[in-house]
């Protein structure tokens, strides 16, 4: 026996089957198991539906997670696609909805479902399936918690949506019997939906902490482990908020009537805070990861200034922490109009704006990788996507900063009010105006695209086989074109006082006199237009890319994935 | 690296993962920003409601603080305890680890009973008032908490009696002890935010 010998048994026992059995030995397979165990050879896993309903392989689970966020992404495009056609006709409304309940039921449906349904678990797919392989494990720290999570997760999905469209919703206008089970069946769901996406996190954390290898430390892992390790931490302490929100929400609903937290449109406004700046940014952390291995792989090198990176990231991740910006931390009546503003106004003005430099600074780390590789970048599907996805990104934030520019530029208003004043009456009531639609639109679409082109990147490794560069391209039109027109005609539809929610109290929803504050209608409505066709291509686009996960799949039956391709 | 012939010394041993540990962590950290976030919007709605100057608790409820400060006390033994547990199971001393893992779990139970026996006592209608949504929310959830470090300590337990732990692997009575403490935490923050003040 040699040293070398001995210290791989060393090794072995210290990260080996006895010392973490749960690590080990579900999640393996027949290439871990004692060779003593003669009978596993008669022993057949379950294949097809058992198999997947009991695996706990974490590039299945990865995969699962993957498709189902893929489906339930393409769902919440076609609820956004459906209030976007009441919106072109503010005047007189479509009649999509035929009651203001209704579009306010989908209103949140489509904040739940793209965020919690689509863009969060679409990251821990990719990090489930991803990590143990980027961090040389064999598998995730718990494989029955990450199984157990996914499904948690499914179902409550599921359910959250089944409620939604029973005349659920996160609350509602009008409460009575039948209505008001199903609202509470819509909060149940939503927790169970948060509590999945919890355990995924915290088993993406524990992988990261506890299973890389002997030498290799936090700051060695690559840079999307990392951005995990920062989104997974800022989770951990905003989604425990979440379901506390919800639970107060469903208490206060199981008595004989609501008093402050279940009834009306209250359980929507305990967790609009998810839904808005600074925790908006939050659920999009991973996407700077996957930008920075995207990037600096379509430049043929490795990321130099790794620990200016991981800072930055870190940073944007404590800036992005939001579940204090709610209304249940303002002292203001919290069902008030403009409940989702904190009164502190100093410090979420301060959040808005410390963020953009932030992301300057990783644009411009981006920009020194690119300089210092001293090559044109390898143009492929993921890196156009990437690269427009940090351009959404960036948008995001722009209109954060616009968002809150009154109360940051109220001093100057008042110390030079005659020069700035047409600036700043433009500025007035951006506040609670569709442009908070748009900066969500912004960041989550831009999260989403990056997530797509971590699948294009991981292809090999996740499908088996590369995605089809072509279509992949076909793709990234749609896809960034439709997010830059969803995001961008809210936004601008806000600077002619369009409110964020597109529903007032009554039966219908619209009608003649029921948004009077908005200049220019026709421009707005105009505007509201192109938004639908921008919520078409980015459907379009998903569409494409799932085409090209199927036409990948079915290239390759029974392709076992982790062949290859970068870690 | 070179092959080098056996007799060499051997490599120090490299450190365990100590998976379960972190896992443990990171649900317990989960578990305080549930807490703290339920404790923020009962002092949020304390607040206004006193600020405007209108009552918080009914005054038709009757909150004894002498229950709840029993409990407060239980809860603080049961941390003696459970150190002890950790203590004896670092020294192989698998017996009393075993024994203080049953005293915990008894000290959970009965501060269980002694809330079971507050709720009935106390004549707080649950649909009334705020105050009254969020005491049972609060307090509801912490029982829950106490049942979750309750299977905890048993499965620790069991898994003693098996010849699981010892003092080369600890890390489960340690886990248990990291999240059992955090129930003790947060419950001397309910008795102080919810009982000692009202």
């Amino acid at each position: 026996m040699t040293l070398t010998e001995t210290n791989q048994e060393a090794e072995a026992v210290a990260s080996g089957d006895d010392l973490r059995p749960e690590t080990e030995a579900v999640a393996s397979g027949d290439d871990l198991r004692p060779a003593t165990q003669s009978s596993a050879s008669q022993w057949t896993p379950p294949t097809g539906l058992a198999g997947i309903l009991s695996t706990g392989d974490h590039r299945v689970i990865g995969r699962l997670y993957i498709v189902f966020s893929l489906i339930l992404s393409g769902l919440a495009l076609i609820v956004g696609m459906l209030i976007g056609i009441e919106q072109a006709d503010i005047d007189g409304g479509f009649g999509v909805f035929g009651q203001a309940n209704e579009l306010f039921q989908v209103f949140g449906l489509y904040r739940t479902t793209l965020i919690l349904c689509g863009l969060v678990p679409f990251f821990l797919g990719l990090a489930t399936a991803v990590i143990p392989n980027q961090i040389r494990a064999s598998s995730v720290a718990f494989p029955r918690a990450a199984a157990a999570a996914f499904w948690t997760w499914l179902v409550g999905a599921i359910a959250h949506i089944a409620a939604t469209f029973s005349y659920g919703g996160l609350g509602s206008f009008q409460a009575d019997a039948a209505r008001g089970q199903s609202v509470e069946l819509t909060v149940l769901s939503l927790g169970m939906i948060g509590l999945g996406l919890l355990a995924g996190a915290g088993v993406i954390f524990t992988t990261l902490v506890t299973q890389r290898p002997s030498g290799m430390d936090l700051l060695q892992v690559p840079a999307f482990s990392w951005s995990m390790l920062v989104a997974t931490g800022v989770w951990l302490f905003s989604l425990p908020v979440l379901l506390a929100n919800l639970v107060v929400s469903w208490v206060d609903m199981r008595g004989a009537g609501t008093l402050a937290f279940g009834g009306g449109e209250a359980p929507f406004e305990l967790v609009a805070w998810a839904f808005d700046a600074p925790q908006v940014y939050a659920w999009t952390i991973p996407l700077l990861g996957i930008t920075a291995e995207v990037f600096t792989s379509a430049h043929r090198s490795s990321p130099r200034l790794f620990e200016p990176m991981a800072f930055i990231v870190g940073a944007f991740g404590l800036l992005s922490f939001g579940a204090w910006a709610q209304s249940f931390f303002d002292s203001a009546d919290p069902l008030a109009d403009d409940a989702h503003i904190v009164t502190n106004e100093v410090l979420f003005a301060a959040f808005a704006l410390a963020i953009a430099p932030v992301v300057l600074a990783y644009g411009g780390w981006l920009a020194f990788n690119a300089y210092s590789a001293g090559q044109r970048p390898q143009i492929t599907p993921q890196f156009a996507l990437v690269t427009l996805s940090g351009a959404l990104l960036t948008a995001a934030v722009v209109t954060g900063v616009l968002r809150v520019a009154e109360p940051a530029l109220g001093v100057l208003r008042e110390a030079d009010a005659d020069i700035w004043r047409g600036f700043f009456d433009a500025m007035d009531d951006l506040e609670g105006s569709s442009l908070v639609t748009g900066m969500m639109n912004f960041a989550v679409l831009g999260g989403l695209l990056a997530a797509v082109a971590g699948l294009f990147h991981w292809a090999p490794r996740l499908l088996g086989r590369p995605l089809n560069a072509p279509l992949g391209f076909l793709s990234v039109l749609p896809l960034a074109g439709g997010a830059v027109l969803v995001g961008a005609t809210d936004a601008l539809g806000g600077f002619f006082d369009q409110p964020a929610r597109p529903y007032e109290a009554g039966d219908p929803p619209y009608g003649p006199g029921h948004f009077d504050e908005i200049d220019a209608l026709g421009f707005v409505e105009a505007l509201n237009v192109i938004g639908l066709i921008g919520y078409i291509a980015v459907l379009g686009g998903l569409a494409l890319v799932a085409l090209n996960v199927a036409r990948t799949l079915a290239a390759s039956p029974g392709a076992e994935a982790d062949r290859g391709g970068p870690e | 690296m070179a092959d080098v012939p056996v007799g060499t010394p051997l490599a120090a041993p490299l450190p365990r993962p100590r998976t379960l540990l972190v896992g443990t962590v990171f649900g317990t950290a989960a578990s305080l920003m549930y807490f703290a976030a339920l404790l923020g919007v009962y002092l949020g709605e304390r607040s206004d409601a006193l600020s405007e100057g209108g009552e918080w608790i009914p005054s038709s409820a009757n909150i004894q603080l002498a229950p709840p400060t029993v409990a407060a006390w239980t809860m603080l033994m049961s941390v003696v305890t459970m150190q002890w547990a950790v203590y004896s199971i670092a020294r192989d001393d698998r017996a009393h680890a075993i024994m203080a893992t049953a005293l915990t779990t008894l000290f959970g139970l009965s501060v269980v009973v002694t809330t079971s026996f507050q709720y009935t006592d106390m004549g707080l209608v649950a649909d009334e008032s705020i105050a009254a949504v969020l005491i049972y929310t609060i307090s509801a959830s912490h029982l829950a908490m106490i049942a979750i470090g309750l299977v905890f300590l048993l499965l620790m337990a069991f898994r003693a009696l098996a010849g699981q732990y010892s003092s080369r692997q600890t890390d489960g009575f340690v886990a248990a002890s990291i999240y059992w403490y955090a129930v003790v935490f947060v419950y001397v923050v309910i008795w102080t935010a919810i009982f000692v003040l009202k």
